[in-house]
């Protein structure tokens, strides 16, 4: 565990050097080489780069799905690779929300039951469950459908419900894989001004898409390409500089 | 997790597939089922027949000429000389302990009243047979020992060949042709029911003495009593009895002493014991037919759950992302085999307990449901779930969230 001057200074990540390889057969795949960045609390960091850009393994990175196989990634300054598999479940319920493309609701489940889930993982638990989840999907907006089971609610409500699920540990950061790949254009936007308003109060976003429309809606963009960070900038400007 | 998210979580997940869950416990529905049914029907049928050897009387001894059980250097039973009212005597006299002694001889004797005619068993006994048998007449009396041996040609009938020739009426006083012998009915005996498979009630007694010269074909010697009926006194040890009682006879019918006995006394404590061995044979092997079906339903279980861990691949891994740690994911999945396991047992047990109250309601079989097999089966059940759950569990456990994340 590293610990780098007061708590507010700590940044939500910090990769340095960061560096994974796979073994596939004989030959070693670099999914990542020598990565270095830092998030501040209080972020919205777009991460974008082409399929086999080794996103994804950033991504699996920073949701403490995975562990480096060298260089240093500390989440809240706490460095993942010292950590046991049970203690990585442990940080992910309460410094991660996960928020996936295909949402990953618990099918026939309603939805408090959805958001509550994660509760059921952690260690304390809270005193009140019910009241969290109901706090929680009041906050995006679904307060009349508690009592409903996925298949009767759309798309951009049931991704609704899975980030009221990634809100309700009040975790670090929000870590969302391309939340609008499965949306139409109109509900992605709604799904992105959720994100901004919750921002904006405060909460540290990472998402990761492959379309600079939605990755324009961050304020700062991680360019990934052949598992490097090639770009690292303020998404302020991007549309237009891009249109031309 | 706590054990009632467990349950709750394990719940939802079956009620998913109602169908598949009750075909997957089928096997073990079965063989619960059929072990409780088996077990049911045969407890009751020891049961009824302890009772029955009670009924008979756990303090008499038989005494049989000869033995069949010596090993090859004897010929079959009945080589050796017969038992003789010399015999009979001798114990009478000469063993302690002993409240009745009866000879007893059997052949079997058509019956003829009328036009309906009855094929039995026919005893010849002494006088002592009432007390030796504790078997009271239901209506008129048994012969006495001066009918006996002024050769009376009196019967005293069980109460299943009284039904079988006169139906509802009283028979006694009525004659009816033995073998073609007129005999006078004296008495009618209480009903015994069945024993080991055969009515006991199904016998008429006559007068050893009458029945010897009139009805029993071969008689070797003039006073043969077959086999020898004694009464042991309650206040008596059967087993120093029957010692003593071997002593007089060896004296009697002179053996020589490191020759065995040319007689066999027999008594219903060695009979039980013969069961109880039986019993445990059977018991042995009831109780590998539960296993074998038990084993065969948690393979089925096993598969299903390996299934469900595969089909589940996704979800596993959102409960992982979201923070469930390997130990989460084997309760979960080790709760659902069990709960899977102990639902078809207990449905087993419930069908098993219904047929045999069916089965003892239908055909007056006797059945018999000992808490202990209740508890074993349940128990059992339990056991299954957890032994084979636990594979497909570890298995679910051990996944990598990244994959079963991607998985499709």
């Amino acid at each position: 565990m590293t610990s780098e001057g007061a708590p507010a200074q700590v940044p939500v990540i910090a990769a340095r050097n960061l560096t994974k390889t796979y073994q596939l057969g004989e030959q070693a795949v670099h999914a990542l080489r020598d990565v270095s960045f830092e998030i501040q609390r209080g972020e919205f960091v777009a991460i974008m780069g082409p399929s086999g850009s080794g996103k994804s393994t950033l991504m699996n990175l920073i949701g403490a799905l995975d562990v480096p196989s060298s260089g240093q990634l500390c989440i809240n300054g706490t460095d993942i690779a010292t950590l046991s598999r049970d203690e990585l479940a442990g940080l992910r319920n309460h410094t991660i929300g996960f928020v996936f493309q295909q949402f990953n609701l618990l099918a026939r489940t309603t939805a408090l039951d959805n958001v509550k889930l994660p509760l059921t993982y952690s260690e304390p638990r809270p005193a009140d469950p019910d009241a969290l989840a109901r706090k929680c999907l009041e906050q995006v907006g679904l307060e009349g459908r508690m009592d409903h089971v996925p298949s009767r609610l759309s798309g951009g409500q049931q991704q609704r419900v899975a980030i009221a699920r990634a809100l309700v540990n009040s975790p670090s950061l929000i870590l969302a894989d391309e939340p609008t790949g499965a949306l139409d254009t109109a509900t992605s936007l709604e799904i992105l001004n959720l994100f901004k308003s919750l921002n904006a109060q405060g909460m540290t976003i990472i998402m990761v898409t492959h379309e600079l429309d939605v990755a324009a809606h961050a304020k700062r963009l991680l360019r990934v390409r052949d598992g490097k960070l090639v770009e690292d900038r303020p998404v302020h400007g991007l549309l237009e500089e891009s249109a031309t | 997790m706590s054990l009632a998210e467990f349950l709750k979580t394990a719940l939802i997940a079956l009620r998913r597939n109602v169908l598949r869950s009750v075909l997957t416990t089928l096997g073990i529905i079965i063989g619960v089922g059929s072990v409780i049914v088996m077990s049911a029907i045969g407890n009751g049928a020891s049961k009824q027949i302890e009772q029955q050897i009670a009924s008979l009387g756990t303090n008499q001894l038989t005494i049989f000429p000869g033995s069949t059980n010596v090993g090859g250097r004897q010929g079959g039973f009945g080589s050796a000389p017969p038992l003789t009212e010399k015999d009979l005597r001798a114990i009478r006299e000469g063993v302690d302990g002993v409240v009745a002694v009866a000879g007893s001889m059997n052949n079997s004797a058509t019956l003829v009243v009328g036009n309906a005619n009855w094929v039995t068993q026919l005893q010849g006994s002494t006088a002592e047979i009432q007390d030796v048998r504790d078997w009271p007449v239901k209506s008129g009396r048994y012969f006495d020992a001066t009918e006996a041996t002024s050769r009376r040609k009196v019967l005293v009938i069980g109460a299943t060949v009284a039904r079988e020739l006169f139906g509802e009426q009283d028979p006694v006083g009525t004659t009816v042709r033995v073998n073609n012998v007129p005999f006078e009915i004296v008495g009618v005996l209480t009903a015994k029911g069945q024993a080991g498979g055969r009515d006991q009630d199904d016998v008429v007694i006559a007068p050893l003495p009458t029945a010897r010269s009139r009805l029993m074909g071969r008689v070797r010697v003039p006073d043969e009593v077959g086999q020898i009926l004694v009464k042991v006194d309650d206040s008596h040890d059967l087993a120093e009895v029957q010692t003593d009682l071997e002593r007089v006879l060896r004296e009697r019918r002179r053996i020589q002493p490191n020759t065995p006995d040319n007689f066999a006394v027999r008594n219903f404590a060695d009979i039980l014991a013969t069961r109880s061995a039986t019993q445990r044979t059977l018991g042995l092997l009831l109780a590998s037919a539960a296993a074998i079906s038990l084993l065969v339903g948690g393979i089925g279980i096993m598969n299903i759950m390996l299934v469900s861990v595969t089909e589940r691949t996704r979800e596993i891994g959102l409960r992982m992302a979201i923070g469930a740690r390997g130990g989460d994911i084997l309760g979960q999945f080790l709760t659902e085999a069990v709960l899977l396991c102990l639902a078809g047992g207990l449905i087993g047990l419930t069908l098993g307990l219904g047929i045999a109250v069916v089965v003892s309601a239908l055909l007056s079989w006797p059945v018999y449901i000992s808490p202990g097999i209740v508890l074993l089966a349940i128990l059992a059940s339990a056991a299954v779930g957890v032994l084979f759950g636990y594979v497909p569990a570890r298995r679910a456990s051990q996944l990598n969230p990244i994959e079963a994340l991607r998985y499709e």
